[in-house]
């Protein structure tokens, strides 16, 4: 009986300790861009705006700049903010899962690394929404399939212009008025 | 005098007013002493406008309405009779470059690089952009003096334009540029200009240099308009609100002749920092001449010094900018036309020239990681009429240098790779005549052969009729934008298995994982000795102050 006591124990350590270990890499994803970054930033906007289900852009930031301004180097990093009120409402009207807002808008950066690649960081939505009810679960299931369209590339299309400033949000970022209404 | 007095004594009178009893006390003591006038009381004249001691607007020799840039360069001459003879001895003026090892000439007139290739046959639109006026063609005499154009880099009032097609000349009338755009450039008042030049700025010197390769940073990756203003962060030496250097301040020079070149560059320095007033044969467009070559606090630092150029660790990246540089030119693209048949142009996601019918297709980046080589200061050139072998990437340079070479340092390099002509037969890269209005310009009649034809004719080049494409490659040394020591390249950056130096041979790295076996076998061996050496003195040494005791 000890045996078995002290076994469940055991792996309960064990798996304790494997989720602490690889708990960052499955709750975020990163890939390797083929394009350079604004080519990679423009065609994920361009799929952001084709996917459907209420997608709108709402942001371009460049969290770099701020470091910059500071005085100080940064490789370049840019923040793509996207939402859908089709996903974004029913966990906004929840006040049990409100405070997922906290998520809000979508992003999608991508930056460059010492390597000279472009590389693309992604939130394993589907995996984090499992982890807050079967609503939740299901609208961040939908995001992730989404999501994975977002990086879909054709590269025989011609690459399109990189949009700067959102449409409804001027100046960039997640405007207050920004269509995607997150 | 009497008037200066009244008013001297009228201005302390009211100083007193304002200033109190003690004032007035101190100015009757100095009245008292029959003083000249009392140098706190006169009026603080206004600052003049400019450090150097001539205005130029002063000077009646430049009280004229030029019509020419010549007849301005002609007055220049009146006062300064040496100027031009030295401009003709500089690169700005000869476009050529001579090295001193090979005696190799060099130089824009004498190479064809993988950018617009050459000035050959294209003189009217490259010379834009050369110290003179009226070099058209290969008859331009370049021992007229008056054809040193001093304003392209003395100018200071920013309106001295120079456009492609001119020969050199700048706008005599108002042109529309470019043709077609609607936009037009005003004909420059060559009067106001001559009146008003001064030292050369960073304006003077970007119009050309910011703008190589035929748009804004193309060619070098580490020079762009960015420059004209930059922050601390892009350019800690030019940084506008600190130390705010301009291009001179390091390219000092003398006689005309400036310091610092890409085609000779000072690759390894040694020796202290420059002692003004002490001679010395240091290039001054080098960071040791003003840094030493031990400047760091950490001796650990200083000790790479004999092998990794200053630029490797404090230019992490370079082109940091929304600007970028060019990476690559493909010419054989150039001629193919847009779905409708017309020529077409075509912009990349950051809205930076991608594809012109004219001119090929073009690759951009922004903040780019530098490719690591050894380099000695020395490159050998392609130059016009050399053989090429069309099965390999053809050199446009090949940088000197290596591990065993003392001259040589680990160089940040910005690699321009190019497709561009050469005769399938001959086996030499072409010349082609791109600019222009004629029916041989590639860019009026997007017909190659003819383009080629006119290149090889001008350049006095055998032509076989026969051209094909090539992959071509050029390497230039990057020395600036210089980031803040903070942002200095880290030790791991480069000490690591897929670090920043990996693809330099020759040298023993730590951490770089691609080290000789045996010698990292030998150096754990000789450490795991060590420690049980120091394991046993010790132990030995309780054993026996316990035996003792």
């Amino acid at each position: 009986m000890l045996k078995v006591i002290g076994g469940f124990f055991a792996g309960v350590v064990v798996v304790g300790l494997l989720a602490y270990n690889y708990m960052g890499s499955l709750m975020f994803r990163e890939v390797v861009s083929p394009f350079g970054e604004e080519e990679t930033v423009a065609r994920i906007q361009q799929n952001i705006q084709n996917v459907g289900n209420g997608w709108a852009l709402s942001g371009l930031r460049n969290p770099g700049k701020a470091v910059e301004a500071a005085g100080g180097n940064t490789l370049p990093v840019m923040m793509i903010e996207a939402c859908s009120t089709k996903y974004s409402g029913p966990i906004l009207k929840d006040d049990t899962v409100r405070f997922l807002s906290i998520l809000m808008p979508c992003k999608v950066a991508v930056y460059k690394k010492n390597d000279g690649k472009t590389y693309i960081g992604l939130m394993n939505a589907g995996l984090m929404g499992k982890m807050f009810g079967p609503m939740v679960g299901e609208i961040m299931g939908h995001v992730a399939q989404d999501q994975a369209k977002f990086i879909l590339f054709d590269p025989s299309k011609p690459a399109p212009e990189m949009i700067k400033g959102m449409p409804g949000a001027p100046s960039g970022g997640s405007g207050a008025s920004a269509p995607g209404g997150c | 005098m009497l008037p200066i007095r009244r008013i001297t004594l009228s201005a302390l009178a009211f100083s007193a007013l304002l200033a109190g009893p003690n004032a007035f006390a101190v100015a009757t003591k100095t009245d008292a002493l029959a003083a000249p006038a009392p140098v706190t009381a006169v009026p603080a004249k206004p600052k003049p406008a400019s450090t150097s001691t001539a205005d130029h607007g002063k000077f009646k020799e430049l009280q004229k309405n030029f019509k020419t840039g010549p007849e301005v360069t002609e007055a220049c001459l009146i006062c300064h009779n040496e100027a031009a003879k030295q401009v003709q001895h500089t690169k700005h003026w000869t476009w050529e470059s001579v090295d001193p090892k090979t005696g190799q000439k060099r130089g824009k007139k004498n190479i064809i690089n993988n950018y617009c290739t050459s000035p050959v046959s294209n003189e009217k639109d490259c010379m834009a952009c050369h110290a003179g006026y009226g070099w058209k063609d290969s008859s331009f005499d370049f021992t007229v003096e008056k054809n040193v154009d001093c304003l392209v880099c003395h100018d200071t009032t920013a309106t001295y334009r120079k456009l492609p097609g001119d020969a050199g000349h700048p706008v005599y009338k108002r042109t529309e540029f470019p043709k077609g755009s609607g936009k037009f450039v005003e004909a420059v008042d060559l009067r106001k200009v001559a009146q008003s030049i001064g030292k050369p700025s960073r304006t003077n010197c970007g119009a050309c240099h910011f703008f190589g390769g035929g748009a804004n940073g193309a060619k070098h990756g580490d020079l762009s308009s960015s420059l004209q203003h930059p922050d601390r962060y892009l350019d800690v030496h030019m940084d506008e609100k600190g130390l705010n250097f301009t291009c001179a301040t390091c390219h000092s020079t003398s006689s005309h002749q400036i310091s610092g070149s890409r085609y000779n560059v000072a690759a390894a320095v040694k020796g202290p920092a420059h002692v003004r007033g002490k001679e010395d044969t240091v290039n001054p467009a080098s960071c040791q001449s003003c840094h030493g070559d031990k400047p760091h606090p950490l001796a650990r630092l200083n000790e790479h010094t004999d092998k990794i150029a200053c630029q490797a660790c404090h230019i992490p990246e370079y082109a940091r900018d929304a600007i970028g540089t060019e990476r690559s030119w493909d010419w054989s693209q150039a001629t193919v036309m847009g779905p409708d048949g017309k020529p077409t142009v075509r912009k990349d996601s950051a809205g930076r020239r991608a594809f012109d019918s004219k001119k090929g297709a073009w690759v951009w980046e922004s903040y780019v990681i530098p490719d690591y080589r050894w380099f000695n200061g020395a490159s050998k050139f392609q130059v016009i009429g050399d053989k090429i072998d069309p099965g390999k990437t053809v050199l446009i340079n090949e940088v000197g240098g290596g591990p065993n070479d003392p001259d040589s340092r680990i160089w940040p390099t910005n690699v321009h790779r190019g497709k561009q002509p050469y005769d399938k037969v001959n086996l030499t890269l072409t010349l082609q005549h791109t600019g222009g209005e004629d029916d041989t310009a590639l860019w009026h009649n997007y017909d190659w052969q003819k383009a080629i034809t006119a290149g090889m004719k001008a350049g006095g080049l055998p032509y076989s009729g026969q051209y094909g494409f090539v992959n071509t490659e050029q390497t230039w040394p990057i020395t600036h934008m210089v980031a803040p020591k903070g942002d200095a390249l880290t030790c791991a950056q480069c000490h690591s298995v897929n670090g920043r130096l990996k693809e330099i041979k020759g040298i023993y790295m730590p951490g770089r994982g691609d080290n000789n076996k045996l010698l990292d076998a030998a150096g754990w061996i000789v450490a795991l000795l060590t420690l049980l050496g120091v394991i046993a003195h010790g132990a030995g040494r309780i054993y026996l102050s316990n035996r003792k005791g």
